[in-house]
């Protein structure tokens, strides 16, 4: 038992200073690439894939997270994933890279309300003010690697490994009761 | 907890997103099995265990998954200096002049 | 109203009464009051025993310092604390508070019989006394010990509470909100930084709660601070109250106890009891005080002998006189402003006996105007009163001789020995202390952290030096943040500057014999003790502390350090810095289990992996193990079956027909690349180059050293990818391991590895009737034994999924593994499940695949190797690549100690009697008749119990074990020896007919 006390607060009281929303899934790929042929397969996939890490570039529906000097992280809407796949591999032979499937491998949450960003704080070490909106990083909640991103002051997505989401989304729930409680 | 700073993403970010990987500049031969056993135990086994400045070599597998090198007063707990991997040994001498 | 309380005066909440118990009698308190405080104003004095000698005592202190008033608290069901200091617990109702260390009632405890006994319990004792007979120490020694032991009782039940964390990224913290913290944060806060000031008790102001006549930039003190806060908030100060700075580690990270709960009537619903604070701040400002040093002299642990601060403390922020007859002894001029205080307020003071000659002139001249006897030159050599002092005797020293006694009545004795800086957090971060002759003190010395120490916490002394210090601190911390700050002055009027002297003992008249004067009042030390561990030979303070228990009690020395270090500094006959100061260590005051552990317990102790089938196997009744955070489906009971049974039909069933595994949790890599054949024959010991597209391999992975580290199945999709699997507990670690040799070895390599564990769920099929199971629902794939020999690999689609199918086996029967993408592997499953109805399909948990893989010899790294073993000792040699020139660990397989005769192999053993199951683990001897200690030459590494073969089966790794097959060993248990042959490991169909199937 995790205490006698019970989780019987009012949903809206919960709710009022933050909201946990699993998300639809998208299709998702580990895109691999050496930073020196980055710009030409980004032109392949239809993106300007970003040099900095921490940095997200957008076109039509698909997004470029960069993680690391030569990872990128690319997300889109399930219509768009066999164009995808096709666009890779046939800029396979001239720009080899990998690039994976991933769309099953996370569960993600959005964070939203005025305590937010706080509600982060139980578990996230890192400085939260000098995250960005629009800028994502992968980083550590509690235990778990996670992506994390920024999409407005007070607007979070977590992107979880399946199965350490109901460990995180565990967290957040006592956190959020916790945050209702006001204290 | 310390603090360390990754030179592929230019933060300087908590430890929790890093792993420590062993001493640093150990370069695998070329040619192992060119090697007496002599040699290649030094290569396994044996490391320096300084007290003060160690070069060592730590991941930012949280993070952008990057291994990269590291002078660390194994005494203090402090960076001295953190580089990229592949970067040359830097100057001890002049690093601590710097401090 | 109670008696020793002043209406209207204090912090307290005249209008609020607050009901609790202590020892079973109701009292009432005002909202605002610590036990201690509602106990005082009722004339209860008595709150506890010592631990040692069970002596009465009394609080001494008026924070968290205090080391006799310990209680146990109850706030409810489940929610006992023991030894909650009596001057920090906040009153709340029906707050239910017990004495502790009593045997008896608190007024006659029969374990003061210690106490007659004291010249037989002198430091050390317990080493010396307990040591023979050696046949004493289990039936008689200990179990009388360990009663006697521990301080307070435990808690019985499971904490109820909830405690909660967070970090916290700050620009400024600043600890401790008296004048200079106050100070500080905001010269800071106006230069714009991100300030966050804590202080440990309920309210902020620190020593000015304790001093409201002093006047600050013309208004009183009281007024001033509430203009403080008013500011500070509105610059967006974080201030935290009652949140106790615990530890200072590396670069300004410092642990913060948030008190939420303790002190409310009524708690709101979820909410924590305490919330541990991991704060990042780019400087801080120590700016915690000083600690108020007792006197040592014969009986100043009796109940009504405190500390001169506290009793101003109980005076200004409580409204309550500690007595009604007060005696004040001194060293310093702080305890003078107390007594003019006090008298103030009504108590008699009816001396101040000041151990140093000539005490300050306006001081002396306030002393006349009030009518107050001044001995000045004097010492006190003892006290007397049974539960409460009722008189002190005091003598005058003239040139080191003490002179004639003189009695004194009272009914409470104030003692100042002067001032310690608190330094505790500062000594966390490995600063070092520097003795300052003048103060006979440790002060701050050199910092090792962006860190500022302001006021007393220095040294200084006074409310003009302490404010302007604080200012200073915090602009020179927003100047270092790059924010422009100049300190301003602010005048202070009615200031209590002073000064004082550090003493060890105080002189006495009494033979040394019979001196009992205290140090660490809690473990009731006293300064023979010091001087006995002295005399025996402990010469570094360490030991003396060790010796004696000197500063080991819950307020780890915060009393007793500097009083002891002056004592051992004058037995030793060295000065004080060469004796040194024991180290302070974390946490600052006593914190609790839960506030440390936070959100990890119970169901978020720590991560639960579960797998996309968790559901149905927790719906199917499986009971579970955890394999490293997973935790896997380890059988499933069927109408009351235990283990056993439930194991063996799974077993039966797979190898009659077909059962079903869920092997998701295994590891999964995809190294894809124009390098990627090259970096698998780097990596694995196999070779891989002919290895066609749509096959798969049985793949050893070695460390450099050339033992065995992981193992899997490993399927090539296509020229450039290979869809590797790992154990399910190596996954990180391999992949760790293969993203270490490509970053930093060979970086020129075009190949890239991504984490596909979590991409697919994976369900294993096995048994002769597997591929009628599956047949029907395969699309774009022949399964054929024709088609798709054992050992292949396809990309085609299982039950309308995208699928990655495999036919391998870890069982010896015919077996598929089919991956599809994680969201659909229940639905997967469940359609497997109803294909195989009519087959009788079976699920099967790890025991019963475990037993399965023995019966066919196939290993579990980790379980059969242990980081010592080859792939020759294992038995694998076969799956190495001779022939290529390098691959990691090859080299090592040629170390002398490698190749050398006798190393252990892996075999097989069978039990003599096939009902004696071995125990893993369980030590090999040849024989059994040799004298002890027995040349053991090997261990059972898995050993279960075989349905299929109606016995035991085991493997083992033993000395030269493979040219000792046929031979018996031995297995000495303590039920007796039992004897086991060696054989193959290939226990069940050991040329692979099955497979062929």
């Amino acid at each position: 038992m995790m205490t006698n006390q019970t989780h019987d607060f009012t949903l809206a009281e919960a709710t009022a200073r933050v909201r946990i929303d699993e998300l639809a899934p998208v299709s998702r790929f580990s895109l691999r690439v050496r930073p020196a042929q980055a710009a030409t397969l980004g032109r392949a996939l239809g993106l300007d894939l970003p040099d900095r890490i921490g940095r997200i570039a957008e076109a039509q529906g698909r997004t470029a997270l960069c993680l690391g000097p030569d990872e990128w992280l690319i997300c889109a809407p399930e219509a768009a994933r066999d164009a995808i796949v096709a666009a890779a591999r046939k800029a396979y032979e001239a720009t080899p890279h990998s690039l994976t499937e991933i769309s099953d491998r996370e569960i993600s949450y959005r964070i939203s309300g005025p305590a937010a960003q706080e509600l982060l704080t139980i578990a996230c070490p890192r400085d939260l003010d000098l995250l960005a909106p629009g800028c994502a990083v992968r980083t550590v909640f509690d235990t778990v690697q996670v992506v994390l991103w920024r999409d407005g002051p007070q607007d979070f997505r977590l992107d979880v490994w399946r199965s350490f989401a109901p460990h995180v989304r565990a967290l957040l729930e006592i956190g959020q009761a916790e945050l209702a409680a006001g204290l | 907890m310390l603090l360390i700073h990754c030179p592929y993403c230019d933060e300087t970010l908590p430890e929790l997103e890093f792993a420590y990987a062993g001493e640093a500049h150990i370069i695998r031969p070329e040619d192992p099995s060119a090697m007496s056993d002599e040699e290649w135990r030094d290569f396994l086994f044996i490391r320096t265990n300084a007290r003060g400045p160690h070069f060592e070599r730590w991941r930012h597998v949280h993070g952008c998954a990057r291994f990269f090198n590291a002078v660390r007063d194994t005494v203090s707990d402090r960076f001295l200096l953190t580089y990229k991997a592949g970067e040359p040994r830097p100057d001890l001498a002049s690093l601590e002049a710097a401090q | 109203m109670s008696q020793y309380r002043i209406p209207g005066k204090g912090r307290v909440d005249h209008a609020e009464t607050v009901r609790f118990a202590f020892d079973g009698r109701e009292f009432t308190g005002l909202r605002g009051d610590t036990v201690a405080s509602a106990l005082l104003a009722h004339g209860v004095h008595l709150m506890g025993r010592s631990f040692k000698y069970h002596r009465p005592r009394g609080p001494v202190t008026a924070d968290s310092a205090e080391p006799n008033a310990l209680i146990g608290t109850s706030r409810g069901a489940g929610r006992f604390e023991p030894n909650t200091r009596a001057t920090v617990q906040e009153l709340r109702a029906g707050l239910m508070c017990e004495s502790q260390n009593r045997l008896g009632s608190l007024s006659f405890d029969i374990g003061a019989v210690n106490d007659a006994l004291h010249p037989l319990l002198p430091a050390g004792f317990y080493y010396k006394t307990f040591m023979w007979p050696r046949s004493f120490w289990d039936k008689l020694y200990e179990p009388v010990i360990r009663r006697a032991a521990g301080l307070g009782r435990a808690p019985s039940e499971v904490d109820p509470d909830r405690y909660a964390s967070r970090y916290l990224h700050t620009d400024l913290l600043v600890v401790g909100a008296g004048p200079s913290g106050l100070m500080a944060a905001l010269e800071a806060a106006r230069a714009g930084a991100r300030v966050t000031l804590v202080d440990e008790n309920p309210e902020m102001g620190g020593s000015l709660l304790s001093d409201p006549g002093i006047e600050i930039g013309g208004q009183p003190a009281w007024d001033w601070l509430d203009g403080v806060l008013v500011e500070l908030e509105s610059l967006g100060v974080r201030l935290m109250n009652r949140t106790t700075a615990i530890g200072y580690y590396h670069q300004n990270m410092i642990g913060l106890c948030e008190k939420l709960t303790d002190h409310l009537d009524e708690i709101p619903q979820n909410a924590p009891r305490e919330r541990m604070w991991r704060v990042r701040a780019a400087r801080v400002v120590l700016a915690q005080g000083a600690l108020e040093k007792p006197l040592v002299f014969h009986g100043n642990d009796r109940p009504g002998v405190m500390l001169a601060g506290a009793a101003q403390t109980y005076l200004h922020r409580y409204g309550v006189k500690v007595g009604d007859r007060a005696v004040i002894v001194t060293s310093h001029d702080s305890a003078w402003y107390a007594a003019f205080d006090l008298a103030e307020a009504g108590t008699k003071i009816v001396a101040i006996v000041d151990t140093r000659d000539a005490p300050r002139e306006d001081l002396r001249a306030e002393a006349r105007v009030r009518g107050i006897e001044v001995l000045s030159g004097h010492t006190v050599t003892g006290t007397r009163g049974r539960l409460r002092i009722s008189s002190v005797t005091v003598n005058p020293v003239e040139a080191g001789r003490v002179g004639d006694p003189r009695m004194i009545h009272c009914d409470c004795l104030l003692m100042s020995g002067g001032w310690t800086p608190s330094l505790h957090l500062f000594s966390h971060t490995k600063g070092s202390l520097q003795w300052d002759e003048d103060s006979r003190t440790f002060l701050p010395g050199r910092m090792t952290e962006d860190c500022h120490i302001a006021g007393a916490g220095r040294g200084l002394w006074g409310y003009a030096e302490a404010l302007v210090d604080g200012a200073k601190a915090g602009a020179e911390a927003a100047t270092a943040l790059g924010r422009a700050a100049g300190a301003k002055t602010l005048a202070v009027a009615h200031d209590r500057p002073g000064t004082g002297e550090s003493h060890k003992e105080l002189p006495t008249d009494r033979k040394s014999s019979r001196v009992r004067a205290f140090i660490d009042f809690q473990n009731d030390v006293t300064a023979k003790d010091i001087r006995l561990a002295v005399r025996e030979g402990m010469r570094s303070i360490e030991h003396v502390k060790r010796y004696t228990t000197n500063g080991m009690a819950t307020d780890q020395g915060k009393m007793s350090n500097m009083n002891g270090l002056m004592i051992a500094s004058d037995a030793v006959g060295k000065p004080p810095p060469q004796v040194g100061l024991t180290t302070f260590r974390p946490p600052y005051t006593p914190t609790s289990f839960g506030a440390f552990a936070g959100y990890h317990r119970g169901a978020t102790f720590e991560v639960t992996r579960r797998t996309p089938i968790d559901a149905w196997a927790e719906a199917n009744g499986a009971v579970f193990e955890p394999v490293s955070l997973w935790r896997r489906a380890w059988y499933f009971p069927q109408g009351g079956e235990d283990m056993e049974a439930a194991v063996a039909r799974e077993c039966r069933a797979t190898r009659a027909s077909v059962g079903i595994f869920d092997a998701s949790t295994l590891g999964k890599i995809e190294v894809a690349g124009p390098d990627a054949v090259e970096f698998m024959n780097r990596i694995y010991t196999n070779p891989w180059t002919k290895l066609a597209p749509g096959r798969c391999r049985y793949g050893v992975l070695l460390g450099e050293d050339g033992y065995i580290r992981d193992d899997g199945v490993i399927g090539r999709l296509g020229p450039d990818l290979f869809h590797v699997t790992t154990t399910t507990g190596g996954a990180p670690r391999v992949l760790n391991m293969m993203e270490d040799y490509l970053q930093t070895e060979w970086p020129d390599l075009d190949v890239w590895l991504t984490s596909t564990t979590e991409q697919w769920a994976t369900v294993a099929l096995n048994g002769p009737k597997a591929r009628e199971v599956l047949a029907g629902l395969v699309e774009g794939c022949d399964i054929s034994a024709e088609a798709f020999p054992h050992m292949s690999v396809a990309e085609c689609r299982v039950a309308g999924f995208p699928a990655r199918l495999f036919r391998l086996s870890f069982t010896g029967e015919l077996g598929f593994e089919i991956n599809v993408p994680a969201r659909h592997g229940l639905a997967l499953w469940e359609a497997l499940m109803q294909a195989g109805e009519p087959h009788g399909i079976t699920a099967y948990g790890t025991e019963t695949m475990h037993v399965l893989r023995a019966e066919k010899g196939f290993i579990i790294v980790g379980q059969d190797t242990d980081g010592t073993v080859t792939p020759e000792d294992a038995g694998l040699g076969w799956a190495i690549g001779k022939a290529k020139p390098d691959f990691v660990g090859k080299r090592s397989l040629a170390r002398p100690d490698l190749v050398a005769p006798g190393r252990k192999q892996l075999v097989g053993l069978l039990t003599e009697d096939g009902a004696v199951k071995l125990e893993e683990g369980a030590q090999i001897v040849l024989d059994p008749d040799q004298p002890k200690p027995m040349k053991m030459i090997g261990h059972v590494t898995s050993s279960y119990h075989s349905a299929t073969l109606g016995r035991s089966i085991a493997m083992a790794l033993i000395e030269g074990g493979r040219d000792r097959e046929g031979e018996t060993v031995h297995v000495p248990m303590p039920e007796g020896v039992v004897r086991a042959k060696i054989t193959s490991t290939a226990f069940y169909d050991p040329d692979g007919d099955r497979l062929k199937l």
